[in-house]
């Protein structure tokens, strides 16, 4: 009886503890600050305003890369194939390399993959991708793509291996690894979210 | 005398029989059994100057483990072994990996999100529905050619 106060506080937290764990994480935030990017057309594009009232599943790739991103636009493309409905569902990949990645790079890489009008294939001016990709905790770092390499314009990336998804007001709401999550665990979020 | 005579004579016949097995003739050569195998082989679609990943499977048939010593195709001016990593905080990366061995009777495998072959600065396009040669050279049973087509993983 004495007890009872402690059972109950230890319950409490149990419950707080179980409820942080299944709701869904809210990741970076944007606090209402917007980016201006470009889109694969080369239109003008306000991130994330212009895909609010949607949801969107965001990732983050650059066309150079032979082995990695590929995999992670394939999965993309999976989780779009395997959606039963993908009414308001949208699709991001926003590029880490602006410098190489200008919008008919992004074009002839959105032809070559058979990306639907769905997908977005974003970039813009270095800076203000650098700020997005540091918002969204997203990290890219040049590498020399061979050691006996000495030309500094041929250059691979490390990178962050993300996919978000951004919930219709603009909210980061989860995170999976790009290239091995399997494209059900998206899609069961996304039902939640939407 | 008779010393001298049976050295030379000793002498001789050791240099005669080194010449012999230092000939080079091709019966003397090591025999393999069994070989090695180049399979299920495709490369990613890739602009001129850019790089592309070559993925298949290689099995050693051989009686012995084999290396790779190096890698070449026509269509690129550097090619190599590759391997996707994951680094801290699951930054993903690229670093070479050359040569590899491969134990008899065993595989190897090139294939997405690891070891790939890596042809860099491509002298031409490389369009869906393209092939391309790939030369693989190995330490015991020298170069295997295999012809690879190009496409997009679905």
């Amino acid at each position: 009886m004495k007890n009872r106060p402690i059972v109950f506080m230890l319950l409490a937290g149990l419950f707080c503890l179980a409820t942080a764990c299944s709701n869904p994480d809210v990741i970076p935030n944007f606090e209402d600050t917007n980016f201006s990017l470009v889109n694969e057309d080369g239109s003008a594009v306000n991130f994330p305003e212009d895909f609010k009232g949607q949801t969107s599943v965001i990732t983050f790739i650059f066309t150079h890369c032979p082995d990695v991103c590929p995999v992670i636009t394939a999965n993309m493309k999976n989780i779009q194939s395997q959606l039963a409905d993908t009414t308001g569902i949208q699709f991001i990949e926003i590029s880490f390399d602006p410098e190489r990645d200008t919008p008919s790079v992004l074009a002839k890489y959105k032809k070559l993959y058979k990306l639907n009008e769905q997908f977005s294939l974003l970039t813009g001016q270095p800076a203000e991708v650098d700020s997005l990709l540091s918002k969204l905790e997203i990290t890219a770092i040049k590498t020399r793509v061979d050691s006996l390499h000495r030309d500094s314009s041929e250059y691979a990336m490390k990178h962050s291996n993300t996919i978000y998804i951004m919930d219709e007001e603009g909210r980061i709401r989860k995170e999976y690894p790009a290239n091995v999550v399997p494209p059900e665990n998206v899609i069961e979020d996304l039902q939640k979210i939407r | 005398m008779f010393s001298t005579r049976l050295f030379c004579l000793t002498v001789f016949l050791v240099t005669t029989f080194l010449i012999g097995c230092s000939s080079g003739d091709p019966e003397k050569e090591p025999v393999i059994l069994g070989k090695i195998e180049l399979s299920d082989g495709w490369a990613r679609p890739a602009a001129q100057g850019q790089s592309s990943a070559v993925y298949m499977s290689i099995s050693n048939g051989t009686a012995s483990r084999d290396s790779i010593s190096n890698i070449a195709s026509p269509i690129a001016a550097n090619a190599g072994i590759h391997e996707t990593y994951k680094g801290e905080n699951g930054i993903i990366g690229m670093r070479p990996a050359p040569g590899q061995v491969i134990p008899s009777g065993e595989d190897l495998y090139f294939k997405p999100n690891g070891l790939h072959i890596m042809l860099m600065k491509l002298k031409e396009d490389l369009a869906v529905g393209d092939s391309i040669d790939v030369d693989i050279t190995f330490n015991r049973v020298g170069t295997h050619s295999i012809r690879v087509p190009v496409k997009v993983q679905q």
